[in-house]
C-alpha cells in the first residue's frame, strides 16, 4: 500500500509543521522521515495517521483519499513514542483490543494475540502489566497491538528513542527483519540518520518542514541534493567554502590542489582521520582507510596539495539521474573540478 | 584517613538522632492542635449523644423528623452525586484534553464554589429562582418552585459540591496524556468506548476520590441549603438543617441535635475512611508506574 501526500500544509506556530509537502512512499517498503528536531517528522506521521489533520492538501492511501477519514477508519498501526501502553491492560488484552472493536470472534482474537505475541516473542509475558515491561518489550508490545489489526500501512513514531545504545541496536536489526518478513508498508520517524541510513530502503528528509530530499540511503549519500542533505547525512568537511565528505578528499603531492597542512593524524582501527588547515586558514578533515595512508604517509607539519575525489561522488545540487549530466547541473565555476595549480 | 572511613557511616546516625530530636515538639505541637480542634470536641460530642444511652440515642435518631431529614439527605446525594459525576468528567475532559476561547474562565469559574462561602451560593440562588428573583415569577407561572423547595436544595448542593470530581480528575488526566487515547482511536476505537474502556479506567482512582470528596460535601453542605430550602419542617430539611433546628428550638433539643450530628459525623467519616484506603491504592498506583 503505498502513501501519498499532495502539497499538504500544517502550520503550527514557529516549528513542527510541515510545509507543501509532496511525496509518495513506495508500497511495501520501509521508508525513514528523517529530520533534525522540530523539522516536521512527527507532524508528517501523524498527518498520515489522521491524528493531526493538514490545513491544506490530500492525503492518499493507495488510491484512497484519506484526508478526511477519521483515524479509527483508516486502517493504520501507529506506534507511539512513548508506547502509549494501556496501562490497566495485561500485554495480551493490549493486542486484543483493537481486534475486539472490531467485534472479532472470541476464538479468532485468542488466536491472533498469540500469533502476534509469537512474533514479537512475548508469548511468555501475555499475562504481564506494561508496568512489568522493559522499555524494548513494552516497544515490541506496542508493535504487536498495531498489526494485530492488519493494518495497511505501520507508522512508527521515533520506535528508538527512548531505549539504551544495545537495545536500540537489538531492536533496529529485529525491526528490519520483521519487515522483511511481514512486507507492511512501514513509515517510521527518527532523528539519527546512522539508524535511518541502516533500517530504511527509502528516506525522507525534511528541514524546516519541507522535504529536502527522497530516495534511497546511498542516493542520498552519494548525490546530495543539498549542502544540508550533504551535512545531515553522514560526515561533512568544509574546503574553500564546499562542503564535501572526508573521505572524498584525496591528498596530492604540494604544488598540486589546494595548499594546506597536516596537522593532527589520528587512527580509528581502520580508518585514518587526517585534520589539515589550508592556506586560507580554515581547518578540514578527511578520511583515508589505513592501505591507502600506508601506500602515502604524511606526517604532522607536511605541506600537502588537496583535491577532490572525482569518481564517487556528483557535486552537491545533482540528483541522481541517468539523464542529467552532473557536471552541468552546477555552475562549472573550476573551483572543484579543477582545482588551482 | 580512618576519619573519612567512618564519618560517612557515622554521621546519617548523628543526623537521624537529632532530627528525631528536632521532630519529637513539632509532633507534638501537631498532636495537640489536631486533638483541641477535633479530636475533643468530637470526642464530646459522640460522650453527649450517647450520655443518655444508647436507647435514648437510637430514639433520637428514629424519630419522624430525623429520619425524613436523612431520606431528604440520602434523596439530594442519589441526584447530585451521579449528576456532578457525570458533568465533573465532560467539563474535566474538556479542561484537560481541549483548547478553546474562554476555557481559561471556565476554570476558574469551577473553583468558585471552594473559593466563596455556601452562603453567597445560597442567596445568589435565591436572587435568581425565588418568586422575587430574576427568573422565579416566569418559572413559577409554568409550575416551577425551585427555591423554598426540594429542587432548589438539590440545585444549590449540585453548585457547592460541582469542583470535587473535576479538580481530582483534570491532573491525572493531565498527567496520563492523551496518548493511550490517540492509540485506541486509531485501532478503531470510537469515543464513547475510548472513554469507557481507556480513559475511565486510567483515572479510576482519581474519580473515585472525586466521587468520595463530592458525596462528603453534598450531606454535610449547610449554608446555601439553609437558605434555598426555607427550612419548612419533615418538607425541606437535610440533616445538617434538621441539627441545626434542633439546637436552635426553644426549647433546645439537645438530645436530637447531638444525635443527628453523631450520625452525620459517623457517615461522614466512614466516607472518609473509604476516601483514604482509595488515595493509599492511587499512590500505590502512581508507585508502580514509575
Amino acid at each position: 500500500m503505498s502513501i501519498s501526500l499532495e502539497r499538504v500544509t500544517k502550520r503550527f506556530g514557529v516549528t513542527f509543521g510541515v510545509e507543501d509537502v509532496t511525496t509518495l512512499i513506495p508500497s511495501g517498503a520501509l521508508t525513514a522521515i528523517l529530520g533534525p528536531s522540530g523539522a516536521g517528522k512527527s507532524t508528517l506521521l501523524k498527518l498520515i495517521g489522521g491524528l493531526v489533520t493538514p490545513d491544506q492538501g490530500r492525503i492518499f492511501i493507495d488510491d484512497d483519499d484519506v484526508t478526511d477519514v477519521d483515524p479509527r477508519h483508516r486502517n493504520i498501526g501507529f506506534c507511539f513514542q512513548n508506547y502509549a501502553p494501556f496501562r490497566h491492560m495485561t500485554v495480551a488484552k493490549n493486542v486484543a483490543y483493537g481486534l475486539k472493536v472490531r467485534h472479532r470472534p472470541r476464538a479468532e482474537v485468542a488466536a491472533r494475540v498469540e500469533e502476534m505475541l509469537e512474533l514479537v516473542r512475548l508469548s511468555a509475558l501475555a499475562n504481564r502489566y506494561p508496568a512489568q515491561l522493559s522499555g524494548g518489550e513494552m516497544q515490541r508490545m506496542a508493535l504487536a497491538r498495531a498489526l494485530a489489526i492488519s493494518p495497511r500501512v505501520l507508522l512508527l513514531d521515533e520506535p528508538f528513542g527512548a531505549l539504551d545504545a544495545q537495545v536500540r541496536a537489538e531492536l533496529r536489526t529485529w525491526i528490519k527483519e520483521l519487515h522483511d518478513r511481514i512486507h507492511v508498508t512501514t513509515v517510521l520517524v527518527t532523528h539519527d540518520q546512522n539508524e535511518a541510513m541502516e533500517v530504511a530502503d527509502s528516506l525522507i528528509v525534511l528541514n524546516e518542514g519541507r522535504v529536502e530530499q527522497t530516495g534511497t540511503p546511498t542516493d542520498l549519500y552519494d548525490h546530495p541534493a543539498s549542502e544540508f542533505v550533504l551535512q545531515f547525512l553522514g560526515p561533512s568537511t568544509t574546503v574553500f567554502g564546499q562542503a564535501v565528505r572526508p573521505h572524498d578528499l584525496l591528498i596530492v603531492p604540494a604544488g598540486q590542489g589546494w595548499p594546506a597542512t597536516v596537522t593532527e593524524i589520528s587512527t580509528l582501527g581502520f580508518e585514518i582521520r587526517i585534520a589539515i588547515t589550508l592556506e586560507n586558514g580554515g581547518a578540514a578533515w578527511l578520511q583515508q582507510s589505513r592501505a591507502e595512508f600506508d601506500a602515502h604517509p604524511v606526517t604532522i607539519g607536511q605541506a600537502i596539495g588537496v583535491q577532490r575525489r572525482d569518481a564517487t561522488v556528483s557535486p552537491v545540487g545533482t540528483r541522481l539521474d541517468p539523464a542529467a549530466k552532473p557536471a552541468e547541473a552546477v555552475p562549472d565555476d573550476g573551483a572543484l573540478t579543477q582545482p588551482a595549480p | 584517613m580512618t576519619t573519612s572511613v567512618i564519618a560517612p557511616v557515622a554521621e546519617p546516625v548523628r543526623n537521624r538522632e537529632t532530627n528525631t530530636r528536632r521532630r519529637l515538639p513539632l509532633r507534638l505541637i501537631a498532636v495537640v492542635y489536631v486533638a483541641l480542634l477535633i479530636g475533643l470536641p468530637v470526642g464530646f460530642l459522640f460522650g453527649k449523644a450517647f450520655g443518655l444511652g444508647i436507647g435514648t440515642f437510637w430514639r433520637q435518631i428514629t424519630e419522624p423528623g430525623a429520619l425524613d431529614a436523612l431520606e431528604l439527605s440520602a434523596k439530594v446525594a442519589a441526584i447530585v452525586v451521579p449528576v456532578n459525576t457525570v458533568v465533573g468528567i465532560g467539563a474535566g475532559l474538556l479542561l484537560a484534553r481541549r483548547r478553546f476561547p474562554g476555557k481559561r474562565l471556565l476554570d476558574l469559574t469551577f473553583d468558585v464554589p471552594i473559593a466563596i462561602s455556601p452562603i453567597i451560593i445560597g442567596l445568589s440562588l435565591f436572587l435568581a429562582y425565588s418568586r422575587i428573583g430574576a427568573f422565579g415569577p416566569w418559572l413559577f407561572k409554568h409550575g416551577f418552585m425551585l427555591v423554598f423547595s426540594v429542587p432548589g436544595i438539590v440545585l444549590a448542593t449540585m453548585a457547592v459540591s460541582l469542583p470535587y470530581v473535576l479538580r481530582s480528575i483534570v491532573p491525572v488526566l493531565v498527567e496520563i496524556g492523551e496518548t493511550q487515547e490517540q492509540a485506541a482511536r486509531t485501532l478503531g476505537a470510537g469515543m464513547w468506548r475510548r472513554l469507557f474502556t481507556i480513559t475511565l479506567p486510567a483515572i479510576r482512582w482519581a474519580l473515585l476520590y472525586g466521587i468520595a470528596l463530592t458525596l462528603a460535601r453534598t450531606l454535610g453542605e449547610f449554608g446555601a441549603v439553609l437558605i434555598v430550602s426555607g427550612n419548612v419542617t419533615d418538607k425541606t430539611q437535610t440533616l445538617p438543617i434538621y441539627i441545626y433546628d434542633a439546637w436552635d428550638q426553644v426549647p433546645t433539643n439537645d438530645a436530637g441535635a447531638f444525635a443527628g450530628a453523631v450520625l452525620l459525623a459517623v457517615i461522614s467519616i466512614a466516607v472518609l475512611v473509604v476516601l483514604s484506603i482509595l488515595r493509599a491504592r492511587e499512590r500505590r498506583l502512581r508507585v508502580d508506574i514509575a
